[in-house]
């Protein structure tokens, strides 16, 4: 039988679950510890290669920042992506020029095709003799 | 005669058609001239934060660049940036003239030969987080007969709306017709 996706619990997510969990507790107390214990305290124990307490508070700063600057970023890049009024890219594009003429069947829904915007304009705002 | 429209922000604008002859037609849209009275507004509060400076500082020199600041961007404004009437002359069998007249006086007009005018259509597109309707003049490719080489978007800076952009379109679209219907000797 086919391998089926599916959100529901077993028991490998549940131990990759817990192995996270504890991982993540794990990390975090040590941050805790090497953080606000006193380096003699740390030094006296026998623990004395750890990087510099500096980093304790940069690397969340940075972190924060880099969040607060992504996010006017990602809008940035959408406004820069959008096609200028007067680019073609408005109007048609690779697809619409390549497409070929379908021959017309009679009672057969027609195929679907890119309309020019000239026949689009016309069948909108200019009133049907 | 003139018809009161909207803009896309929502500032009166006023259209004139005018008919010069059958295959002649001006179409201009009007935006409101520059207000005295938000003219004084600005350049008050401008004279005043220059003047709490001046406290600030003791400096008076801070007087001096607020009036040369005022009166220099007041005429950079009136001669390149308000844009009072943008009209549209559409002769057919010869072209369309695109004018643009500023607050200043200066008047800047464009020049697209019929041969090279694919058609006149509204377009819509994504402009500053809104999808506005705009009027265009789409070019000929010159080596495709169905391709459009360039798009040239008309009423810039007035932006009106859908309602006075459907008139403006009708009118261009029946000096436009009259090109199947006669054809060009050259």
């Amino acid at each position: 039988a086919m391998v089926e996706n599916s959100p529901a619990p077993l028991p490998e997510r549940a131990i990759y679950g817990f192995a996270l969990f504890l991982g993540s507790w794990f990390s975090f107390i040590l941050y805790l510890i090497w953080a606000y214990i006193p380096e003699s305290w740390l030094f006296s124990l026998g623990l004395t290669y750890w990087p510099q307490k500096y980093w304790a508070v940069a690397l969340p700063t940075y972190l924060l920042v880099t969040i607060g600057i992504g996010y006017i970023l990602l809008f940035g890049i959408n406004m820069m992506s959008t096609a200028p009024l007067n680019s073609t890219d408005t109007v048609t594009d690779n697809y619409a020029k390549k497409q070929q003429q379908k021959t017309f069947q009679e009672e057969a829904i027609p195929a679907l095709r890119d309309i020019p915007i000239s026949e689009v304009n016309r069948m909108f705002f200019l009133p049907e003799k | 005669e003139e018809l009161r429209y909207r803009s896309a922000s929502g500032a009166p604008l006023a259209l004139r058609r005018l008919q010069h002859s059958a295959s002649c037609r001006e179409l201009a849209v009007r935006a409101p001239r520059l207000r005295l009275r938000s003219l004084s507004t600005a350049t008050s509060a401008a004279w005043l934060a220059a003047y709490g400076l001046f406290v600030l500082s003791e400096n008076s020199m801070v007087l001096s660049a607020a009036i040369f600041i005022t009166l220099i961007g007041l005429i950079i404004y009136l001669h390149f940036v308000k844009i009072d009437q943008e009209s549209l002359l559409v002769i057919g069998s010869l072209g369309i003239q695109v004018t643009s007249s500023y607050a200043s006086g200066k008047e800047s007009t464009t020049f697209i030969e019929m041969s090279q005018v694919k058609d006149v259509v509204i377009n819509e597109a994504i402009h500053m987080q809104k999808v506005i309707y705009y009027l265009c003049i789409l070019l000929q490719d010159p080596g495709n007969p169905q391709g459009v080489s360039e798009v040239v978007p008309l009423f810039q800076s007035s932006k009106p709306r859908l309602d006075c952009l459907i008139e403006v379109y009708k009118s261009c679209q029946e000096i436009l017709e009259q090109r199947k219907t006669a054809p060009q000797s050259s």
